[in-house]
């Protein structure tokens, strides 16, 4: 903390920042920090800065050098190794704002004309965070209730829930707060949308039901409804038989009176962003 | 010694990287070859530095090297330059190496080293060139800006690859206390570096694409 001012909110987010580049934060800190991170300027600003403070106490090692059959190794790993994506469709995820750079690597990685921008092949690394982001709630929650028991099921659902996410193939991840706080995570597949919910209120699945809705620029589309059956975190999967579903930038949850889906969402209790 | 045998290489070098990260890109396997050349230093140096082991040291670099060309797109130019980004992958595999392979108590017994090693070294054999020397310099006076124990809390975890709650347990010190001398520890050495960080500092230990 500093001397200098009072201490705010953020701060605790500053220092986890700095543990976070330095690969030394505990798994719970980093489940935090990681839902913090993606649209925190202040933050992705704080790792850089530590990323180059630690390249520079690089430079104070004792110079040393691999061996040559290191680098015939890496030749011969390469050689049988092909790219992930061919080069003309790489585009490089930017959860983070770009600070104002030059020219750049920006320029080959003009995303194709059938791919929209926010649609890409899912880095395992973002997959990753996004299951920790996910799973640091649940067990949160469960802590908090101090049960062992409940603990021991969580992770068993956990599992499932992760399971589930990491199909492989393209997906888009959005996070869906109700007043800053994330009640559900949509992982959108082509044909089938993913809704982990978290904190969303249980509703009377014989008189109300969610709706999970699609922003086509400010036109809400339904693409499927769910029940919410327990407060904690659980797994729906809607819109089976659509697809494209992977193409909305924005999705929305509201709550509605009957079982249908209606044209227009009564009450929307959470949006959010496609951030992957 | 003589005269300076070349001068401070101008700081641009970071579009040298950026050219490499275009090629591979572009699928071009022999700049992953260039990469290496150029990184394979400073890239062996902190991983064995963290290993304390060679043979673990190179398979960490060929790891990282193999996965920037299997996947060039994971680096995004808005998370800074490519050289900090680097390194700061063979940083995390090598950490996450060191948490697979060492058992707890060489781990113990190695911390000792690292806190003796966290204080500022007057001299190492860093006798590359002239200009490398000079950028050691100043990373070790930005170093030596700090105070004892921000510099213990920085080097145990970025040298010793050990976790906030390992360095509280390691210096006796409350975890809460930890994670502040990160952060201010952090910010004084950036402070302290000035321009110098990873697009100058690091400049010394990478090689420039005559060699």
């Amino acid at each position: 903390m500093s001397r200098d001012r009072m201490p705010t909110e953020h701060d605790r987010f500053d220092e986890l920042a700095v543990g976070w580049a330095l690969h030394a934060l505990e798994p719970e800190d980093e489940a935090v920090f990681t839902r913090h991170l993606p649209g925190c300027e202040r933050c992705a600003r704080t790792v850089l800065e530590t990323s180059d403070v630690m390249a520079a106490m690089a430079a104070d090692l004792p110079a040393a050098e691999p061996s040559e059959e290191l680098r015939r190794r890496l030749a011969a790993a390469v050689g049988e190794t092909e790219q992930v994506h061919p080069p003309e469709r790489r585009i490089a995820p930017a959860p983070l704002h770009a600070a104002p750079t030059d020219d750049g690597l920006r320029a080959p990685t003009l995303p194709s004309p059938r791919q929209p921008r926010w649609r890409r092949t899912l880095p395992m690394s973002l997959v990753a965070a996004a299951v920790a982001a996910i799973l640091g709630l649940g067990v949160w929650n469960v802590v908090l209730a101090q049960s062992q028991q409940n603990l021991q099921s969580t992770v068993a659902e956990q599992s499932q829930v992760m399971n589930a996410l990491l199909s492989p193939g393209q997906a888009a991840i959005a996070p869906l707060s109700d007043n800053g706080r994330t009640v559900a995570t949509v992982v959108a597949h082509s044909r089938r949308v993913d809704v982990v919910t978290n904190g969303l209120a249980v509703n009377d699945a014989a008189s109300s039901t969610y709706v999970l809705w699609g922003m086509q620029g400010n036109t809400p589309v339904a693409l499927g409804t769910f029940d919410v059956a327990q407060p904690r975190m659980d797994l729906r999967t809607v819109g089976s038989g659509q697809t494209g579903l992977d193409h909305y930038s924005t999705f929305g949850i509201s709550i509605e009176p009957g079982r249908q889906a209606p044209v227009k969402p009564t009450k929307m209790v959470a949006l959010g962003e496609v951030t992957s | 010694m003589g005269a300076v045998s070349r001068p401070a290489r101008p700081p641009q070098s970071g579009s040298e990287d950026d050219d490499l990260v275009r090629r591979i890109r572009a699928g071009d396997r022999g700049a992953v070859d260039d990469l290496y050349l150029r990184f394979r230093r400073p890239a062996f140096a902190l991983a064995r530095r963290i290993l304390a082991d060679d043979a673990l040291a190179e398979d960490v670099l060929q790891d990282v090297f193999l996965s920037v060309w299997r996947d060039p797109g994971a680096y995004d130019r808005a998370r800074g330059s490519f050289a900090s980004w680097l390194l700061a992958v063979v940083h995390h595999k090598a950490v996450d190496a060191v948490r697979r392979e060492e058992s707890q108590r060489r781990r113990t017994a190695l911390a000792q080293e690292d806190m003796e090693l966290s204080a500022p070294v007057a001299a190492r054999d860093v006798d590359e060139e002239a200009w490398s020397r000079v950028v050691a310099e100043q990373v070790r006076s930005a170093l030596g800006a700090l105070s004892a124990p921000q510099r213990e809390a920085l080097t145990l975890a970025y040298y010793g690859g050990y976790t906030q709650r390992e360095v509280a347990a390691l210096t006796d010190t409350p975890l809460g206390t930890v994670k502040t001398r990160m952060l201010a520890g952090m910010r004084r050495m950036k402070e302290a570096l000035g321009g110098a960080t990873a697009g100058g500092a690091l400049d010394a230990a990478i090689e420039g694409p005559a060699r």
